[in-house]
């Protein structure tokens, strides 16, 4: 991931079983990339190289998952990965709102 | 960058090519090596956990009772993703409306099992309860982690402080019932019925403290986490198993199994199973966790590990239990196939 890259992020799951399909509340965010540290965009390059996150405990339950779609900047394809709320970066996550819809 | 809970959140691959990355520094390389091998002890841990869980179900019965009653306790993330955060002392009196919630409401969902069930916490062997609250900042959730409830305070405008429904105490509770007994997958059917159990023992725990029959009953799910900002828009709670296409409800479900398609979220797909579960009680009457809620219960305990169950399984498990355990009370068996024909099974 480059710093000229932008990154759209969606909240997904939880209790509230976030983003269904009639959920009445959207959870969404956007980030440049050069709002991201040169280790967080490393981290991120690699999740959507193909590197897998660690699995969660199999029993756990009703956490948020994370729908992340890069932006190449000069218009290349967009790349999604969808990832454990633990593997995704603190300032990715805050960047994220809910709101009503 | 700062991972929550611990490092083994990091893939491996990447926590050993940062440790190879010459452009970092010696310290940073250093550390990610230490959290490369730390990654495989954790890794090798939770795959032994999954396994003792596993193969103490399969054992059917537990050896050793850890306590006739669970140990409750509540621990204190201020407002930090730390897992579990710090010990509160003296939950039970806490200054801490959160804190003495919590130990309340966790004290009486065991008090509930081990009544109406006869089960001994969320093991059955006397596992301690521990519940870490103020997760986060303004965290909307609530969840189980596999091995205990974790909690946000909400933001105060889509969501108050998630403790306050006494039905999301008993949803999260149940998840570790359930992985404790059907282990069920999270995905497709099994994980709309993980869901489903959750909300249908959330909902009895809540008409069970307030002493409610099915009519009393208001059959919602997190009616009382909705915050100012969505009871403004006329939002009542997230589900409403009694009507799970409610437009009143912030995530309204489908109502057929048919309606149900693989990807699902599992908050999605578990509305037919609760409708099923709600129509049974109500056609039946009474209290729902005397007698449907008894054959919701022994289908979740008796059908030994059974990850990948499907929706039209647990029917079949349910009609099965409620012929054999009231025979002499063909009511409940009627009611039973009521609640699944109802949904199209």
């Amino acid at each position: 991931m480059q710093p000229e890259d932008r990154l759209d992020i969606e909240r997904l799951g939880g209790f509230a079983g976030m983003g269904g399909p009639g959920a009445r509340i959207r959870s969404t965010g956007s980030l440049p990339g050069h709002a991201l540290s040169a280790d967080e965009r490393q981290h991120l390059a690699a999740l959507f190289g193909g590197a897998q996150p660690a699995t969660g405990h199999p029993g756990a339950a009703d956490g948020f998952r994370y729908r992340l779609t890069l932006h190449p900047a000069g218009g290349a394809a967009p790349r999604v990965v969808e990832l454990p709320e633990a593997a995704v970066p603190e300032r990715v996550r805050d960047s994220v709102h809910d709101e009503l819809i | 960058m700062r991972m929550i809970c611990t490092c083994h959140i990091v893939p491996k691959d990447v926590l050993e090519r940062l440790a190879g990355d010459k452009k970092l520094s010696a310290e940073l390389r250093q550390a990610a090596r230490a959290s490369a091998r730390l990654s495989d002890g954790i890794r090798l841990l939770r795959d032994q956990a999954g396994a003792l869980t596993q193969l103490a179900h399969e054992a059917g019965a537990h050896l050793v009772q850890l306590a006739a009653t669970p140990l409750v306790t509540v621990y204190d993330c201020k407002n930090t993703q730390t897992l579990p955060g710090t010990p509160v002392p003296g939950a039970k009196t806490s200054k801490d409306a959160t804190a003495k919630r919590t130990f309340a409401e966790t004290t009486l969902v065991a008090q509930f099992y081990k009544t109406v069930f006869g089960r001994n916490s969320i093991d059955d062997a006397g596992m301690t309860m521990m519940s870490s609250i103020h997760f986060g900042k303004g965290y909307n959730n609530a969840m189980w982690n596999g091995s205990q409830m974790v909690y946000g305070d909400g933001d105060g405008q889509l969501f108050v402080d998630f403790t306050k429904g006494d039905d999301v105490v008993g949803h999260e509770l149940t998840h570790g019932v359930t992985q404790h007994s059907l282990q069920l997958a999270y995905s497709g059917d099994a994980g709309g019925l993980n869901e489903s159990l959750s909300d249908c023992f959330g909902s009895m725990f809540r008409q069970w403290s307030a002493k409610q029959d099915v009519n009393a009953a208001d059959w919602l799910i997190g009616a009382d986490i909705m915050g100012p900002a969505a009871k403004a828009k006329g939002y009542k709670a997230l589900r409403n198993m009694a009507k799970p296409d409610d437009k009143a409800a912030l995530a309204p479900q489908p109502t057929l199994y048919s309606q149900i398609t693989p990807g699902m979220d599992p908050h999605y797909s578990s509305g037919p199973p609760n409708l099923a579960f709600c129509t049974a009680c109500k056609t039946l009457g009474g209290n729902s966790w005397e007698k449907i809620g008894q054959v919701w219960y022994a289908a979740l305990t008796t059908s030994g590990a059974h990850p990948n169950m499907t929706m039209p399984q647990f029917a079949a498990r349910t009609r099965q239990l409620a012929a054999q355990k009231y025979a002499a009370q063909p009511a409940v068996a009627s009611a039973v196939d009521a609640g699944w024909k109802k949904v199209g099974l």
